[in-house]
């Protein structure tokens, strides 16, 4: 790994962001009646730790992230990122991954990723060697003349996690970004996942429909109700890191796949 | 044998038998004159077909403009509001299902013989179909990339000049052809039916005299004029290609072929 | 299905306000009445003409003249279609130069058919055919195109007979693209008998209609206008409205 020079190792006290929600609830008003989608959630993400979140399809958890991404605003409640509200989407502090790459077919890799900066009027010169240090960072050196069309799901994904890093945002979040990748893929991506967090020391939230992945990744496991979406239950996982796969098998991981489950079962 | 040889083999025998039937006689040459002797008739006639060309040209480029200019703005407004959209649009695909062309007369009245009738009924008769097509093309925007480009903190302007534009530009220039060959045709039928200028009123005039020679001339010129504006249009497709893979292809790309060539 | 209906009625409001805007710019004079009657007056004329034994052959002229062309060219289309379809080296032999055919403008080759026909029926029918066999075709092929292998590897392997493969599997993926390609078939159809009436004809309503033009009547000449809109639209709404019926066909 080589040692970059905008996207840093810190010491997470003093650079990573937080992540907090008080009572945050969200109603969407439709023609029929109104859904409530998130009900009551108070979450605590502390600076540089991996949160994913878990719950049955359409508990709310899209709606959590657009919220936290200030794409979307709650209907009750506070939600604060690096201590301060948001209110819009303010890429200094948040990066988002989508399940879709989301990339722009007539861009290059490259220009996919200097996107962001290209908004804010940053100079070519500045946005190329960000972008390439982005890239490198996911492991694409020598992708980035590429268009989307020319690159695998994988690597579309691993552009899109660039241009969320790029502008070196404190908290990246993530919506079921592998969730449309085959599991071997699946299973490298997560790992990359993890070396590029550790690399970073950004704060996660990382939200995912699949139990092994959640535990795999998270230092916190955040479980979700059905709609409404509420939380059911926080659990720490103290496995050590790095994770391998070894640990998928042994009796640590078992134990905490099965109390999520037990938990959305109940639920659903 | 290729596929592409065994094409070209047929399109080269339609060629020649189309000179040599009717030199030998087997088909009347009142019903199709060979092609030689049509070549031969525009040729001697260049001054005229030329002259009558410019008056077609700029007929069909005031009708773009109308046609395609107003179609493209028209369907991308509609397009990008779902409520008139869906209020709007199985209406003006009912309206689609009217043959315009008894419009024509309407617009002699209004405008008499001249260009401007021409222009008034090919701009409409091309309107409809780029305001479908590029309506039906603006839909087709992938809304998950405007959500990733807000959360990049994108203002709206930012949105519209790099996410919607860049996206709607294979639809736009589907538009174009669409609209593009409508106008053509437009053009030329209404010159075809009541005029004092044009390729159309060539066409016509000879006819009426049976000069099958100088009627294949004309036709020969619109078709090769077609043809230019088709090749034109895909060759900035092709050169857009990377675009094409902005919108999702959907069902209705059929359906938007399909105008593209109501040319009746 | 309220606010289908919802949106129906503000459709009907939309049609009542541009026939009320209609009227209104004629009646106070905005636009001279001479050369746009008000719809009132459209719509009396409307019914007059209907009344007219005259106008009522010239209608079923034009109605023998449609459908004959398009009773020959929907089931021939569709024969060559199907056989283009059928195989694949044909198929590609086929296709561009089929696509290049259906994108050059046909009317301009409308002269040649007075010089071979003539000005009556046999012409006004080889036009219509002419203007409609391309569209069939290519329609006919996409629909071939548009049943799914997969679906015919299940029939296969549930053992279905040929004749239930095309009951079951060919025959409901292929209806919604068939229809629309009738609808569209149809509007060309149409479009290619009205110019060929309006361009040299002794009857019909193309002939009518060019007629009322030359001479300024424009009422008769609006009255002629409308009564075919409301025609092809109506068949255009009752293919559509069986489209949906079998929409739930569609995958
Ligand atoms: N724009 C919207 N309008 C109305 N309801 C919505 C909207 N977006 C999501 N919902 C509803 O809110 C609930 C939560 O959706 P979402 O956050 O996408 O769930 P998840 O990501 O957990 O699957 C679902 O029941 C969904 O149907
Ligand atoms: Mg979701």
């Amino acid at each position: 790994m080589q040692p970059l020079a905008n996207i840093t190792p810190i010491k997470p006290a003093a650079r990573a962001g937080a992540v907090q929600l008080g009572g945050v609830g969200l109603v969407y008003k439709t023609s029929g009646q109104d859904v409530v989608a998130v009900s009551d959630v108070s979450i605590e993400v502390k600076p540089g730790r991996f949160a994913v979140l878990v719950g049955p399809s359409g508990c709310g958890k899209s709606s959590l992230l657009m919220m936290m991404a200030g794409l979307r605003h709650q209907t009750s409640g506070a939600i604060s990122i690096n201590g301060a509200p948001i209110e819009v989407p303010d890429p200094d502090r948040v990066g988002v991954v989508f399940q879709e790459p989301s990339l722009f077919p007539w861009l290059t890799a490259e220009e996919n990723v200097e996107f962001p900066l290209t908004l804010r009027g940053v100079s070519k010169q500045e946005r190329r060697a960000k972008a390439e240090e982005a890239l490198q960072l996911v492991g694409l050196d020598g992708f980035g003349k590429r268009h989307p069309h020319e690159l695998s799901g994988g690597m579309k994904q691993r552009v899109s996690i660039a241009r969320g890093l790029v502008q070196d945002p404190p908290v990246l979040l993530m919506d079921e970004p592998f969730a449309a990748l085959d599991e071997q893929t699946r299973m490298t991506m997560g790992d990359e996942l993890l070396r590029i967090w550790a690399a970073t020391g950004k704060t996660i939230v990382f939200v995912t429909h699949s139990l092994t992945e959640a535990v795999y990744l998270a230092d916190e496991v955040i479980v979700m109700s059905a709609r409404p979406g509420r939380i059911v239950d926080r659990l720490e996982v103290a496995l050590p890191r790095p994770r391998t796969f070894e640990m998928l098998s042994g009796d640590a991981f078992g134990s905490l796949r099965d109390r999520i489950w037990r938990h959305i079962r109940k639920s659903a | 044998m290729s596929s592409t040889m065994l094409r070209r083999l047929i399109v080269i025998s339609l060629i020649v038998l189309w000179e040599v039937l009717p030199r030998i006689g087997v088909i009347p040459e009142l019903f199709l004159p060979s092609l030689s002797s049509t070549l031969l008739a525009g040729w001697n006639q260049a001054g005229e077909y030329g002259h009558a060309l410019v008056v077609t040209l700029y007929e069909v480029a005031i009708g773009m403009v109308i046609a395609c200019g107003g179609g493209i703005l028209a369907g991308a407004v509609v397009g990008s509001l779902p409520r008139p959209r869906l209020l709007i649009m199985p209406m003006v695909s009912s309206l689609y299902a009217v043959p315009l062309v008894i419009l024509y007369p309407v617009f002699t009245v209004w405008l008499g013989i001249g260009s401007e009738s021409k222009i008034a009924f090919a701009g409409m008769y091309g309107f409809l179909p780029t305001m479908l097509a590029t309506s039906a093309g603006i839909q087709t925007i992938d809304p998950q990339l405007l959500l990733a480009a807000r959360s990049m903190g994108a203002t709206l302007s930012q949105r519209v000049t790099r996410v919607v534009i860049p996206a709607a530009i294979p639809t736009v220039l589907s538009g174009l052809r669409v609209g593009g060959a409508l106008v053509i045709v437009g053009v030329v039928v209404s010159e075809m039916l009541i005029s004092s200028a044009g390729i159309g009123y060539l066409i016509s005039r000879y006819r009426t005299i049976l000069d099958s020679q100088h009627v294949f001339a004309g036709v020969l010129l619109v078709l090769a004029m077609a043809i230019a504006f088709n090749a034109m249009i895909k060759f900035v497709e092709r050169r857009a290609a990377v675009w094409q893979t902005g919108t999702r292809a959907g069902p209705d790309m059929i359906a938007r072929e399909i105008p593209a060539a109501a040319t009746a | 299905m309220k606010s289908s209906l919802a949106v129906k009625a503000t459709r009907f409001v939309i049609v009542a306000m541009v026939f009320a805007v209609w009227e209104l710019l004629s009646r106070t004079g905005m636009i001279n009445p001479r050369l746009l009657p008000s719809a009132s007056d459209t719509i009396v004329t409307l019914a007059d003409l209907l009344g007219r034994p005259g106008v009522r052959s010239d209608i079923l002229v034009t109605g023998a003249e449609v459908l004959t062309a398009f009773v020959i060219a929907v089931p021939f289309g569709a024969l060559v279609g199907l056989l283009i379809a059928e195989s694949r080296y044909f198929a590609e032999v086929a296709k561009p130069l089929l696509f290049f055919a259906f994108s050059i403008p046909k009317s301009i080759f409308l002269p040649m058919f007075i010089l071979v026909f003539g000005v009556g029926f046999a012409q006004k029918v080889g036009f219509g055919f002419f203007s409609t066999i391309f569209i069939v075709i290519m329609s006919t092929t996409t629909a071939v195109e548009s049943v799914k292998p997969e679906n015919l590897m299940v029939a296969r392997s549930y053992g279905a007979t040929p004749a239930q493969t095309v009951w079951r599997v060919y025959l409901p993926s292929m209806l919604p693209v068939l229809l629309e390609a009738l609808r569209i078939s149809m509007i060309f159809n149409l479009t290619g008998v009205m110019l060929a009436e309006m361009y040299a004809s002794r009857e019909g309503m193309g002939h009518l209609i060019a007629n009322w033009g030359e001479n300024f009547m424009m009422r008769q000449l609006l009255a002629g206008v409308l009564m075919v809109a409301i025609i092809a639209v109506s068949f255009n709404e009752l293919v559509r409205w069986v489209e949906t019926r079998c929409s739930h066909w569609r995958t």
